[in-house]
């Protein structure tokens, strides 16, 4: 009876290695570059009496191995790589999650970037002190303009993200706002406040385990 | 044979001269004397630095009501918004423009602005405006240059009333009179202006120009104890009243805040002067100036809000001016100045902060001949709270013939630190809590909170924080005139500033809890230059048109360098980075590249008619790409062209009747341009009851 179970364990890891060889095998080169567009991270649902505008606290995570949004519940599991919160982005790794994950942001054009480079040193969460990919206006990928409450992603920040099972990849955001457009200076509070917090963001993402994109 | 050739030069120039003077008179500027450039009395047309006059009859004939709405129609000079309407002149900001009134400075800055709406051109004489940089007479502020206000001075007998009304229930009345008799002359002078204000934002309570009241008087006395001596004594006071109802909007929830600000202004000088011979004259001033404000507030969730901040400046000053001979001209002076500040904004108001300053300056102006003028000066101030500054300028006039004149200088400017910047310890509880600390306070207070546990982080620029450093530019101008005949006559100047030790703020720490901490570094190194060029044409005896522009180009020399090292980035179509192009850059925001203004005169009879067009093109506003930096993918405020006319008639010698349009095009820009209502129109009756004894 034990022996059948052990028997059954060594079926399904065989097949499981076997499928991630043929994926491997098969996609040995990188993913091209995808783009995700109008992912929800934490959208506002109110004000507190002060006006400080709140949502209902949970990260969006998501997945670059397999380009699919993961559910709360898996939280805790290795399926999710990057997970967003307003402008808070976590790695699945660290103080954050169960996997392999860390980053940092690298100053630079994405398109230009074909490898990690040599000298770089992949950071992971320590929150609520210190991220992989630093919070806060001007720190990480993102300013924030005081004058016109809007948030901008910072041109030329690339990404560089190790995931959860410890593969690379690269992520450039492109805009905080619904639809990808950032609304103009002149927009209402209200607008500004629920059209923010949806994140368009392109990807490239290494299966192999390289570091080549 | 030299002699012979000496000779003909002196008959060649001495009939260049007096065409010279005829031209002078049509286009009436013979008698134009000015004091700013040189701290002494000089023809505009021996001036070896940029210098614009505005006289009192330009400014009648513009309808002008306070001291911006005549230099905004001026080359070169633009008006910002914010804390007041301050004065942008070579494309530096207001804090860098020096404003005098009869040689003694406006104090009362509010971020670094000081409000030109507070001055009324009612009793101006000329305002003369100095462009480069002007330390080495003046001292601080003076890096952009000098806007010098001359009033009104008694020397005959006057009384005059004027009145005018206008849009938004504008008023403005002013009551002038003078007298002389033997040794005594007196000046009274007395200005009420009143304004409801206006918003053209539609559906807010809050008015971009508040309802406002303002008082002014000046009374000056003159005693001539001899010919050769002359004491004056001046005194002004502004007293100013603002209905505040100011609505702060954070996402969404508007606070409403009611009040009344109280700004008071008192300016005393007395100035002996005393000629020993005809080669020394002494001139001694004791000048004393107070700033007050006072804002109370009631804000719709019950809150109250007080804001407090006093300045006073107190100013000895002894020139000596020696002619040596006829090539030879020196000045020197010496002054100290005691200057103090109270503030809510500091840690108590209740301690006063100080500053003194003395300081020396000696200027040679020499002839080697009569075609050449040159200007050496310097001015040494030695501070009690900041680094000294020394200030050269050397400056040159060389007029080949009498239809061309040509200028050269260059100089050194500085701005110290102001109180704010050393002394602020101010907390925004309304907008999420942060905090700005001057740089005597910051290192002392984040030091005191980090050993209680209050500091989250100390981010690098903490480490950087020391003594602050006056910001210093250095001022090259090139330009000159020419008058090829007595209908025309162009200016035209190049300049180039460059500037360092920029003051600006910067994120030093962070609060457990999350809210920032800033404080003032010296930071940026920038420069401004471009060319501004003005024509006269005399048209016919009554009619003459002038025309102005001003090229401007201005840049961060650190941002310059990032670009240069394809640091930048901005984005493209599809929303992905991409390299910013050095092209792409446009420099310093708020500052347009072009600048012109055109204005039509006509006069006969007693009667005038002009109007006025200003031209401003597209400004940087927001960096919307969010690389830190103004590029053309930006957010840019639309060019415009504003058109101010007027029409007025003199009656039998005494009344003058004078109606006018302002912003006739009624253009307005709700987002860039809140100060600038749409078209307005006015009426001015002035009477005068007494005018002999001209001079």
């Amino acid at each position: 009876m034990k022996k059948g179970i052990y028997m059954i364990g060594l079926i399904i890891t065989l097949a499981s290695c076997n499928k991630a060889t043929e994926t491997a095998t098969s996609n040995n080169t990188p993913t091209s570059s995808i783009t995700v567009n109008n992912l929800a991270a934490d959208t506002i649902i109110g004000l507190t009496p002060q006006g400080i505008p709140f949502g209902s606290g949970k990260y969006s995570f998501y997945s670059l191995e397999t380009n699919k949004k993961i559910t709360t519940a898996d939280s805790a599991t290795t399926k999710w790589d990057i997970g967003f919160r307003g402008t808070s982005i976590i790695i699945n790794g660290g103080n954050s999650g169960p996997g392999l994950g860390g980053g940092f942001v690298f100053i630079g054009l994405y398109n230009n970037l074909s490898a990690v480079p040599a000298d770089s040193t992949f950071k992971v969460d320590n929150a609520p002190s210190s991220f992989a990919i630093p919070a806060g206006s001007n720190r990480g990928w993102f300013v924030y303009d005081a004058i016109n409450n809007l948030v901008n992603p910072i041109p030329g920040r690339v990404l560089m993200i190790r995931t959860a099972s410890g593969k690379y990849a690269k992520l450039e955001i492109l805009n905080y706002y619904k639809g990808g457009v950032t609304p103009p200076a002149t927009a209402s509070d209200a607008i500004k406040l629920s059209e923010q917090r949806y994140y368009t963001f392109r990807y490239t993402y290494q299966p192999n385990g390289s570091k080549n994109f | 044979m030299l002699m012979k050739r000496l000779l003909g030069m002196v008959v060649v120039f001495s009939c260049c001269t007096l065409t010279a003077q005829v031209s002078d008179t049509l286009l009436g500027m013979v008698n134009e004397v000015v004091v700013t450039a040189t701290k002494t009395e000089r023809k505009l047309s021996n001036v070896a630095v940029p210098v614009t006059i505005i006289n009192q009859k330009k400014i009648q004939q513009a309808g002008s009501v306070r001291l911006n709405d005549i230099l905004q129609e001026q080359t070169g000079i633009y008006m910002t918004n914010g804390f007041g309407t301050g004065v942008q002149m070579q494309g530096l900001n207001p804090d860098y423009t020096l404003i005098l009134i009869d040689g003694e400075p406006l104090i009362g800055r509010t971020a670094g602005v000081l409000d030109l709406n507070r001055i009324t051109v009612g009793n101006i004489k000329q305002i003369e405006i100095v462009k480069g940089p002007s330390s080495s007479l003046y001292g601080s502020e003076a890096m952009a240059g000098v806007i010098n206000i001359i009033t009104d001075k008694p020397n005959r007998n006057t009384l005059n009333l004027s009145a005018r009304y206008g849009s938004y229930n504008t008023s403005d009345i002013n009551f002038n009179g003078s007298i002389r008799k033997n040794k005594l002359a007196y000046q009274g002078f007395l200005n009420n202006y009143a304004t409801d204000g206006f918003s053209i934002r539609p559906n807010s309570v809050e008015r971009s120009i508040a309802p406002i009241k303002r008082f002014t008087m000046q009374h000056n006395l003159n005693y001539y104890l001899s010919d050769k001596t002359n004491a004056s004594l001046n005194f002004r006071i502004n007293d100013e009243k603002i209905i505040n109802i100011i609505a702060v909007t954070n996402n969404g929830i508007v606070t409403t805040s009611n009040g009344i600000e109280k700004n008071k202004d008192h300016n005393t000088t007395f100035q002996l002067a005393h000629r020993f011979n005809s080669h020394i004259k002494n001139t001694s001033r004791v000048y004393a100036t107070r700033y007050e404000s006072l804002q109370e507030l009631v804000t719709s969730n019950g809150a109250p809000y007080t804001d407090y901040f006093k300045q006073q400046f107190g100013r000895i000053e002894n020139q000596t001016d020696f002619i040596i001979n006829d090539l030879l001209e020196v000045n020197t002076g010496v002054g100290y100045i005691k200057e103090s500040a109270n503030s809510t904004r500091y840690d108590k108001s209740e301690n006063t902060k100080t500053n003194q300053i003395g300081y020396a300056f000696l200027q040679t102006e020499w002839k080697p001949f009569t075609q050449l003028t040159v200007i050496a000066g310097a001015r040494f101030d030695n501070n009690e709270l900041y680094a000294a500054a020394f200030s050269p300028k050397l400056a040159v006039q060389y007029k080949p013939s009498s239809a061309f004149n040509l200028k050269a200088s260059i100089g050194r400017g500085f701005k110290a630190p102001d109180f704010r910047q050393l002394y602020l310890n101010f907390t925004n509880t309304a907008a999420g809590g942060y905090s700005v600390f001057g740089t005597v306070e910051a290192q002392k207070i984040i030091t005191q909170l980090n050993s209680i546990g209050q500091i989250a982080s100390l981010e690098n620029d903490f480490y950087r924080l020391g003594e602050l450093q006056p910001e210093f530019s250095t001022g090259i101008n090139f330009g000159g005139s020419f008058n090829p005949n007595k209908k025309i006559q162009l200016t035209f100047n190049l300049f180039r500033n460059n500037i360092e030790n920029l003051i600006d703020n910067r994120l030093v720490a962070f609060r457990t809890g999350g809210s920032q901490i800033f404080s003032y570094l010296n930071l940026k190194n920038a420069y401004t230059e471009g060319l501004e060029t003005d024509v006269q044409f005399q048209f016919s005896n009554t009619f003459n048109i002038n025309a102005g522009y001003q090229f401007l180009l201005s840049g961060d020399k650190d941002e310059i360098k990032k670009i240069e090292e394809g640091k930048v980035f901005t984005r493209d179509e599809n929303g992905f980075s991409r390299l910013m192009q050095k092209s792409e850059y446009v420099g310093l925001p708020n500052r347009s590249k072009h600048m012109g203004n055109l204005k039509l005169q006509y006069e006969k009879n007693n009667a005038f008619a002009n109007i006025r067009f200003i031209y401003r093109s597209k400004w940087a506003v927001t960096d919307t790409d969010g690389n830190g930096l103004f590029n053309t993918n930006d957010a840019f405020a639309k060019g415009f062209v504003q058109i101010n006319t007027a029409i007025g008639k003199t009656i039998a010698k005494k009344l003058n009747l004078q109606i006018g349009v302002n912003n006739l095009l009624n253009y307005t820009d709700i987002n860039n341009l809140p100060n600038m209502p749409g078209r307005i129109f006015y009426t001015t009756i002035t009477y005068q009851f007494i005018q002999k004894n001209k001079k």
